[in-house]
């Protein structure tokens, strides 16, 4: 199975240290994008988001987290790492000391951890969703009424591959479509 | 007559340095005087937030914060944060919140933080870029058993043309409720264009969008206005002059499409500004229209009226009647009686018939831009060209079938009843008036539909108007002698004045509404000495004016900010 999972993590991305982007649409308000990564030793990894779009979406944050340890995180730092992103696009840029892999959450601003590692949760975890089409955002413009897209797009230049980690619903189809699979190769050996 | 006509300036221990933060050469004599070196201190510290705060648009459980945040270096997004409490001294917390601001917005913030009590005076602060800002003071709107209102009126705020010192007194009186402004709030004139004891930035007539953002920029650094704002909450539409001088919905006077571009961009640029800048709360989903209503429990509903860029038909170009005030015009000029020329477009007009009628209110205040009585001046040859002549074809006499569609529904008809207790405040022409309002006062005669000036019999409601804060009115006429020639004419008005800057105080109980005019001694330089002038009321019922009395503050009002 977890031969499977990274079969399945190739064909999303690429190998060798690249330029990848990755999007989706986010519903909530409290919705959390994971997304794992791997690097080599020496890579300067850049990470940011492009998706704001002057308020078209919502406004992003990201986490950058190693073995479930917050290490980094950043709200509105975009525009520092690449002029493609906007005044409330979410950037971040490492360089990695040893190879390794890397857990990335990209949520909506303020969204907050609670604390200094992944598992105590965030700001909003307790909440009823809200959709963000109908979420007024902290950080929105009141004149304008905006930041109610839940489109996202997150860019990573050096890293080797990248994948967005399918929530928990996502994982049970995959465990059900790969038990049909293993059930379909149980039969065809029975015959 | 026993009543106070003069009110002494307030001495207290900063009023020299408001005295030179307000003056022009406050720069210079900081300089030159080292015992005020620490405001130019403390001035550095408030750089952050040196547009002050403001609020606006108060309802029963919710009031727009506002401030703009100066970075010290140019940044792609900010974090501010608001605090909300019962007290000055933010000990006393009911709210905390978090914000940010970017340069799309002109780093401008603005919140509706919502959860607030009803008829509940709150002080706020916000904080960015590790720095505090100004303590400001605000008021929610009351539910039920509201028994006053007490608010100041303005309009026709000039920064080229003087000293807000209007704003300076209105932000001394602890007991006001809100202040309305009806418009003119800024101006877009260039250098010397219109006033010069001030100069404009930018220098030039304001017509793009960094040109609109730099002119709110100074009219919120001048310090009365921080003091008003930082007092009160602030109920505001727009005049032309937001935008440029005698507007409609598809043009102005003061706009060159051959040199200044498209209109409808203009309009764009200059109210994305507009509500970057100022306290308000976008209503109808069509930042071109911002008319709305603000019921003040069951005592008062504030109707606040969009005259220029939603609807507005042109102003009539046909005034060929020589008068004093200029070419007039009369009701058989060609284009006047076009039932399709409008002031408010269908939806609003239907809006606030349907609000006439239906409000529980007692009393209903129409917060709108321009005069709603009639304004006539004889003509000047009157053997060849005999009669009274409508001098102002940009105020309500302009839109006369629009004006009598609303004296219809006030008037009431098979299904409808009979609206009272109408009260009408204005701006636009930086003077005083006070009339009865009806569709024709020129008619002598009750019996036959007039109106009769002894009595005001026949009045269908009143109107106020305010001065302005600063922009010139008739300043020649020193002796009173147009003011009471154009009385002579229009037998409505009960009161006009031609050459005093101030502001209205309106005072509103259950049984009546007084109106006090109020006026400053000069714009030409800061100054704290202000005058009562005269008050007219209206009674429950009566739905005309009658002389009144100075009104007194009231006791124990909420602390002011700080």
């Amino acid at each position: 199975m977890r031969q499977l999972i990274a079969i399945a993590l190739l064909a999303a991305t690429s190998a060798q240290a690249a330029d990848l982007s990755l999007s989706g649409q986010a519903v909530n308000h409290n919705d959390k994008v994971v997304i794992d990564f791997q690097v080599a030793a020496g890579s300067t990894v850049s990470l940011w988001t492009d998706s704001w779009q002057s308020g078209l979406n919502f406004d992003p944050q990201l986490f950058l987290t190693r073995s479930g340890a917050i290490v980094n995180a950043d709200d509105d730092g975009g525009s520092f790492v690449n002029a493609g992103a906007g005044y409330f696009d979410a950037g971040l840029q490492f360089t990695a000391a040893a190879a390794g892999s890397y857990r990335l959450v990209l949520n909506a601003a303020s969204n907050d951890a609670l604390g200094a590692s992944l598992g105590d949760g965030f700001a909003y975890d307790g909440d009823t969703p809200i959709a963000l089409a109908s979420w007024n955002q902290p950080s929105y413009d009141f004149n304008a009424d905006d930041q109610k897209g839940g489109f996202w797009r997150l860019h990573l230049s050096g890293v080797e591959q990248a994948a967005v980690v399918p929530e928990p619903a996502g994982w049970a189809l995959l465990a059900a479509g790969l038990l049909s699979l293993s059930l379909l190769s149980r039969t065809r050996r029975q015959r | 007559m026993g009543r106070p006509t003069k009110v002494q300036p307030v001495r207290t221990g900063n009023s020299r340095r408001d005295f030179f933060k307000r003056s022009s050469a406050g720069a210079a004599a900081l300089v030159a005087a080292p015992a005020l070196l620490p405001m130019g201190a403390q001035a550095a510290v408030n750089a952050v937030f040196q547009h002050g705060v403001a609020s606006g648009d108060p309802l029963s459980d919710r009031v727009i914060l506002w401030t703009r945040v100066t970075p010290a270096a140019p940044k792609p997004a900010i974090t501010v944060t608001y605090v909300i409490a019962t007290d000055p001294a933010l000990t006393q917390v009911v709210l905390r919140g978090t914000t940010k601001t970017n340069p799309g917005r002109d780093y401008t913030v603005k919140v509706d933080p919502v959860g607030l009590k009803p008829a509940t005076t709150y002080y706020y602060q916000f904080t960015a870029e590790g720095t505090t800002s100004p303590v400001g003071r605000t008021k929610t709107l009351p539910t039920t058993g509201a028994q006053s209102l007490r608010m100041a009126v303005v309009s026709c705020s000039n920064h080229a043309y003087g000293y807000f010192n209007a704003y300076g007194r209105i932000a001394a009186r602890a007991d006001l409720d809100l202040v309305m402004h009806l418009g003119d709030y800024i101006y877009e004139y260039g250098a010397g264009q219109y006033g010069n004891v001030r100069t404009p930035e930018p220098a030039h007539e304001m017509v793009t969008l960094a040109d609109y953002r730099m002119r709110h920029a100074q009219y919120k650094r001048d310090a009365d206005s921080q003091a008003m704002h930082r007092q009160h909450p602030l109920v505001a539409i727009w005049d032309d002059h937001e935008i440029t001088n005698d507007g409609w919905k598809d043009g102005a006077q003061n706009h060159q499409p051959g040199t200044e571009g498209d209109w409808n961009a203009r309009v764009a640029v200059g109210l994305q500004a507009y509500y970057e800048w100022m306290p308000v709360r976008p209503a109808n989903g069509n930042l071109r229209d911002n008319h709305r209503g603000f019921a003040y429990g069951d005592l008062a509903d504030l109707l606040m009226l969009e005259e220029r860029l939603s609807a507005r038909s042109q102003q009539l170009t046909t005034a060929i009647h020589p008068t004093a005030f200029g070419a007039g015009f009369a009701t058989t000029d060609p284009g006047y009686g076009d039932p399709s020329r409008t002031l408010l477009g269908e939806a609003q007009e239907t809006w606030l018939i349907n609000r006439l009628r239906t409000t529980p209110a007692r009393w209903k205040l129409l917060g709108q831009g321009v005069m709603f009585a009639q304004l006539k001046a004889p003509g000047t040859d009157q053997v060849k060209d005999p009669g009274l002549y409508f001098i102002n074809g940009d105020q309500w006499d302009g839109y006369e079938p629009a004006r009598n569609r609303l004296y219809a529904a006030i008037k009431g008809d098979a299904t409808n009843a009979k609206v009272d207790n109408l009260v009408v405040l204005t701006g636009d022409i930086h003077s005083s008036w006070a009339a009865d309002l009806h569709p024709n006062p020129y008619n002598p005669s009750v019996a036959n539909g007039g109106y009769d000036k002894a009595t005001g019999a026949g009045s269908l409601g009143v109107e106020f108007v305010g001065t302005s804060v600063s922009s010139p009115g008739v300043d020649t006429d020193t002796t009173g002698g147009v003011a009471g020639a154009i009385r002579f004419y229009n037998p409505h008005f009960k009161y006009v004045q031609l050459t005093r800057r101030g502001y209205m105080l309106m005072d509103v109980n259950r049984d009546r509404v007084v109106g006090e005019w109020w006026y400053v001694d000069t714009v030409a330089s800061p100054s704290n000495v202000e005058t009562f002038a005269t008050a007219f009321e209206v009674r429950q019922g009566e739905n005309r004016l009658r002389p009144s009395a100075q009104t007194p503050s009231r006791a124990n009002p909420p602390l002011l900010a700080p």
